[in-house]
């Protein structure tokens, strides 16, 4: 038990009185576990006293030992109880502290991370700390007290003897000294051998497929093999180096080690008349019981050497910095959402938005375009406080953002993703979450209007089916629920990301009506994939490497001849491609149209037109001209 | 669990484990040996006759050394066997799992395997060296201790004896009291490990609407708390097991103390001789409470041992005994049905030809089977009923390998090992020459990916290597196929929209991938469906409508209405705003 990490005193801050209670609770019935031996030595010292037997103070003793074993049951119960509901107690506040932390740190903390990770600080940290809390502290109070109480008793009893009973004790110490310290030397590359060997599984799991369909199965399984090798042998040596000290260590503090040594040396002193017979049985009674506490704490090594890796770990998560809330919240007036020389970088290195310049005009649709990496994504998240810009400012008519209260936010903008997660509650709550003090008719409402509502009517038990144990969506109705979400909250202002349209071939068109009812008439931002999705759009922003380059309407963009033209150029001709054609080299055709419903050039040709079967087939296709909202 | 052990390993391994619980066995007898030997040394310090105990004294370090001896060769031989383990049981795991089918890989596997390799295997490979030793002193040595107090005073050895049936019922009742909460706790912890995860991935959404920190946050807390009172309830029902055990161990010396002071006052025990065996006494109760402490490792070793032989357990793909060459790289599907173990049935009676070098598109509603199909080609699973047959040869009578040489799967998730570029393509086929490799990389248009990375063609990529979009990422494993240059390619298009450079470059290298090739694509653009020599039109894992674009374009179908609403999303955009109505 070296010296504790800062972050553990600080986490057991709360419980410390519990904990204090239950350590003087393992101290006393540390003492009186010695009681019962002490009776049986006492009882020696009577029965073997010259002289008639003083049967009741024999029987006193006996009743003694028995009453004392109860009250040490007592109070080695009760710190072990006090211990573990501490420990309970406390895995629960830090697992809330923790969360009431990452409800304020920056979204791009959980980006960086993943779920895995997260779960990992909050469930598997905290639950390493069990070991350490509930155990180690009352393991070690044990480990020290009786020890010293034994050996002053022994001392008392016959100085020589304890000196005797010591030379084991202080022997095997010294060699568990060296065994930590060759267990610690190692534990780096215990570690890197661990994460070798599971490196290894995850590469053969996850490339298995791979593997398999080009015949490689005997390569990927090899590089596994290699490391369960290098595990192995890495392991072998690592007890070797181990195994002789500890071996010797054990058996020096070991329960026939002991008893030898005492009764070696107790054989000597009485039969040379230096000790008295009877003062013999407490030291054959309780040598054995000095040194098992000792073994006790080496074995739980490392549990504690995790907790306390776990204890730094959610140390650093507690100590993340929060996204700063404003103290004096201000309302925004009406108008529009305005950046002003925004630049963002994740890293503080490499910038990924730099002095961007926008208005988003009340009631008007801006689109955000350009190559992927280009910074869209990350505009976008600004205006929801996911990150807060490096350099500028957002106002949302005419108030910096930061000085807004998160609930006026809200009541401004909503949001739209194309990665769309429900939560495993019930269809209602998953609505109501944009908008809390909703009517039921108004929840319907939004359903209605965003497509989905007699999809979940179907459903068993109807909005109150639960998403994930009687609701399973497919991608596109998990979409229209996340419209009927935006419905709901019905803000003025609106950020989506386009590919949501697209997202799900099998439900596109209703994901599309659904979208084309929601924008209707509100101040929209949309990073755009597909370009002729947002060919309308009031203003399309042109960003590449974190700048603007271009802006304008899609007829004054083309007429610029410069990136925005360049993309269109690559969009239209992306269409056209088709598999397993051998004559066709389809990148380099230039006649193919951007759309089926010929959008872009009136022409009517599905794909270029150079298959006999597709002239015809377009003529019978149902022609697809309907544009949504015009 | 012994059984369990032995069941997982190899007969090396067994004879070594054996040979520690030899070890371990006697090491506990010579243990006990040497605690009983106290009472003659006792006996005669506390008599007459100090003098007579020496020879039991070197009598008892005989006892002593003989174990101590015993102990080192079985702690050496537990930790040797613990590495043996190690090996043998990452092999098997490693062996099993590359036999397995590829239907057994699904997503949740990565975790459950790289648990299985590093914390279960480890869990196992404690026990000969942590595990033996303390269970089998813990029942041996007390065991030993009574037979051989019968040697002194049968009247003191039968009241011990006598305890010990009721430690065992005391043991048994208490495991069995804290076995439900422990399973209830599993549960809850399982719970929150969920809401947390949730918590974690709905951030984006949490964040974007003011109701949800209330809801999610809610369900969270309820879940954290839950998981605290069930922790509570192990508790509350550990504690009368653990009281009841303390107190019966310490009432087995109670009775032998009180037992002994009655015989030793009545004059029928010579107090030596009671003092000697209330010192055994005391020995032959505690190595029984540190076998009881073990009760929590043991329970998790067995779990992970389950664990090791629920994966050995399960069935790998036969391969063909009499195996047969194909000719060509038709394929072909006779009545094939397909249900999953669970009983699920996703495909029924479905029947179709591919010829050579011909094209089929598969489209249908997800969940109808269309990647099961492609799927059973490339044998991830075998049929339940019916056939599929490549060049004419049921894949059940081809060897996995001469099966796979003839396909090329492109699948929506792309796999890259850690590695160059390089050898990502070369995985393909590992016997290509540079330039073969380059001219993949190039009709991919991976040579444009490989002049952005800073490393060019040696940049690291896969776990841990430079971050590539998905766009880019399947032009690599298109560039992997490429070289491959199976006849046969199966093909599942992206859904998701590449910004339109990707979008190109990865049309460009399809085309050249499935120029004269037989192909089965599952289609999404309606530009591949039309361009195929027949259609399947999959619902609810049947093949509805079957033919060209244009007969089925003809007919009233699912067809015609899958065609309708493509097209008419095809054109769909955002409105100029402000609009009427």
């Amino acid at each position: 038990m070296a010296a504790e990490p800062a972050a553990l005193p600080s986490l057991l801050q709360p419980i410390r009185r519990r904990l204090a209670l239950a350590v003087l609770c393992q101290a006393v019935s540390a003492l009186l576990n010695i009681a019962p031996f002490l009776a049986v030595a006492e009882l020696a010292r009577v029965l073997l006293a010259d002289g008639p037997v003083d049967r009741d103070r024999a029987w006193t003793v006996t009743a003694l030992a028995g009453a004392c074993l109860l009250v040490r049951l007592l109070f080695l119960v009760t710190a072990s109880v006090v211990s573990h509901l501490a420990e309970n107690d406390l895995q629960l506040s830090i697992r809330r502290l923790l969360v009431g932390r990452l409800d304020r740190v920056p979204l791009g903390w959980f980006s960086g991370r993943g779920a895995g990770a997260v779960k990992k600080a909050v469930q598997d940290d905290v639950h390493a700390l069990h070991h350490l809390v509930a155990h180690s502290l009352l393991e070690l109070t044990a480990a020290v007290i009786v020890p010293l109480s034994t050996l002053a008793y022994l001392f008392w009893v016959d100085w020589r003897m304890a000196l005797i009973t010591m030379i084991p004790l202080v022997l095997g110490i010294g060699l568990f000294g060296r065994t930590g310290a060759a267990f610690k030397k190692n534990l780096p590359a215990l570690d890197a051998a661990m994460t070798d060997i599971n490196g290894a599984a995850v590469e053969f799991v996850q490339g298995i497929a791979v593997v398999k369909t080009f015949g490689q199965t005997r390569r990927a399984h090899r590089r596994y093999a290699e490391a369960a090798d290098r595990f192995a042998s890495f392991f072998r040596g690592w007890v070797d180096s181990l195994v002789t000290p500890r071996a010797l260590s054990e058996i020096v503090l070991s329960a026939p080690t002991m008893l030898f040594t005492v009764l070696l040396g107790g054989t000597a002193l009485i039969t040379t008349g230096r000790t008295a017979p009877e003062d013999l049985v407490p030291f054959a009674l309780l040598a054995v019981g000095i040194t098992t506490p000792v073994l006790t704490i080496s074995f739980a090594e490392e549990e504690v050497r995790a907790a306390k890796a776990a204890a730094d770990r959610i140390g650093a998560v507690l100590a993340t910095d929060e996204l700063p809330l404003p103290e004096r919240p201000a309302t925004a007036g009406p108008g529009a959402v305005t950046f002003e020389g925004v630049g963002f970088s994740h890293d503080g290195e490499h910038r990924v938005l730099d002095g961007v310049e926008l208005i988003l005009a009340p009631g008007t649709t801006t689109a955000l375009v350009g190559p992927s990496g280009a910074g869209k994504s990350t505009l976008a998240s600004l205006l929801p406080r996911f990150w807060d810009p490096d350099e500028g400012t957002i106002r949302v008519g005419g108030t910096d953002l930061r000085d807004l209260a998160p609930e006026e936010i809200y009541r401004r903008m909503s949001f739209v993703f194309q990665d769309v997660r429900l939560l495993r509650d019930t269809v209602r709550a998953n609505l109501l979450i944009a908008r809390p003090d909703a009517t039921d008719e108004e929840v319907e409402d939004a359903a209605r209007r965003a497509r989905i509502h007699d999809r979940i009517t179907e459903l068993p038990r109807g909005y109150d089916s639960v998403v994930g144990e009687d609701a399973r969506f497919s991608g596109g109705e998990a979409q229209r629920l996340s419209i009927a979400r935006a419905m709901l909250a019905d803000t003025p202002v609106l950020v989506l990301d386009e590919a949501t349209a697209y997202a799900d071939p099998e439900s596109e068109a209703a994901v599309q009506d659904a979208l084309s009812e929601l924008t209707r008439g509100r101040t929209l931002l949309v990073i755009a994939h597909r370009l002729s999705t947002v060919k309308d759009a009031d203003q399309i922003v042109v960003l590449d490497g974190g700048r603007v380059v271009e802006r304008g309407t899609h007829d004054e963009l083309l007429a610029l001849r410069g990136t925005y033209a360049g993309m269109w150029q690559a969009h239209e001709r992306s269409t056209v491609w088709r598999p397993g054609s051998p004559s066709q080299s389809t990148a380099d055709d230039p006649t193919g149209s951007d759309t089926l419903a010929g959008d872009t050039t009136g022409s009517d040709t599905l794909a270029g037109g150079t298959t006999a079967g597709d002239g015809t087939t377009a003529g019978a296709a149902p022609r697809p001209a309907i544009e949504e909202a015009v | 669990m012994l059984r369990q052990l032995m069941a997982v390993v190899g007969p090396a391994e067994r004879r070594l484990l054996r040979t520690v619980l030899a070890l371990q066995v006697l090491g506990a007898v010579l243990q006990a040996v040497a605690f009983v030997l106290i009472v003659p040394v006792l006996e005669r310090l506390l008599g007459d006759e100090p003098e007579d105990a020496w020879p039991w004294v070197w009598a008892l370090a005989a006892a002593a050394l003989a174990q101590s001896v015993v102990h080192y060769l079985a702690t050496k031989g537990g930790f040797k066997a613990g590495a043996a383990l190690s090996k043998v049981l990452h092999n098997r795991i490693g062996d099993h799992v590359s036999a397995l089918p590829l239907g057994w890989f699904g997503p949740t596997r990565t975790g459950e395997l790289s648990n299985l390799t590093t914390q279960s295997v480890m869990g196992i490979m404690r026990v000969p060296g942590y595990l033996f030793r303390p269970l089998i002193s813990g029942l041996l040595t007390p065991a030993a201790v009574v037979l051989l107090m019968f040697a002194f005073d049968w009247r003191l050895a039968l009241a011990a004896a006598c305890t010990a049936p009721f430690i065992a019922l005391v043991l048994r009742w208490s495991t069995g009291r804290t076995a439900t909460a422990d399973r209830l706790r599993a549960e809850a912890m399982t719970e929150g490990a969920n809401r947390v995860i949730e918590y974690a991935e709905n951030q984006p959404v949490l964040r974007a609407f003011p109701g949800s920190r209330a809801a999610g946050g809610n369900r969270l807390d309820e879940a954290l708390s839950a998981q605290r009172d069930a922790g509570r309830q192990v508790m509350v029902a550990g504690v009368p097991g653990q009281v009841g055990f303390t107190l019966t161990v310490q009432a087995a010396f109670t009775v032998i103390l009180v037992y002994g002071t009655y015989l030793a006052l009545g004059g029928s025990l010579d107090v030596p001789e009671l003092l000697a065996l209330l010192v055994l006494a005391a020995r032959f109760v505690e190595p029984m409470a540190e076998a009881a402490n073990l009760g929590s490792a043991l329970r998790s070793t067995r779990a992970a041992l389950g664990r090791v032989q629920r994966l050995l357990d399960e069935k790998p793909l036969p391969e063909p005994e009499h195996p047969i060459r194909p000719s060509g790289a038709d394929i072909e599907f006779e009545a094939v049905e397909f249900s999953y173990d669970d009983g699920r049935t996703v495909l029924e009676d479905v029947g179709f030809r591919i010829p050579e070098r011909t094209m089929t598109a598969l489209i249908g509603p997800s969940g109808s089977g269309k990647t099961t199909i492609a799927r059973l080609i490339a044998r991830f699973w075998d049929v339940t009923s019916g056939a599929v047959r490549v060049g004419g040869v049921d894949v059940r009578d081809l060897p996995t390998e001469d099966l796979m040489s003839r396909i090329s799967v492109v699948f929506q998730d792309v796999y890259l090992f850690e590695g160059t570029i390089e050898d990502n393509i070369r995985a393909g086929r590992p016997d290509a020459t540079d330039a073969e490799v380059r001219r993949a990389a190039e009709q991919a248009r991976v040579d444009e990916i490989a002049e952005r990375l800073p490393g060019g063609w040696s940049a690291q990529v896969g776990a841990g290597g430079a971050a590539l979009s998905g766009g880019e990422r399947q032009r690599i494993s298109i560039a992997r196929a490429l070289l491959k240059d199976a006849p046969i390619v199966l093909l599942d298009e992206a859904t998701a929209s590449l910004d339109p450079e990707n979008e190109r470059a990865v049309q460009h290298a399809l085309s050249e991938l499935t120029r004269d090739r037989t192909l089965l694509v599952i289609a999404h653009r309606l530009q591949t469906v039309l361009a195929a020599d027949q259609i399947l039109v999959l619902d609810e894992g049947r093949i509805v409508q079957r033919g060209t674009h244009r007969e089925l374009i003809a007919q009233q179908g699912r067809y015609a209405d899958f065609w309708a609403e493509r097209s008419r999303s095809r054109g769909w955009r955002l409105s100029r705003t402000p609009v009427a109505g």
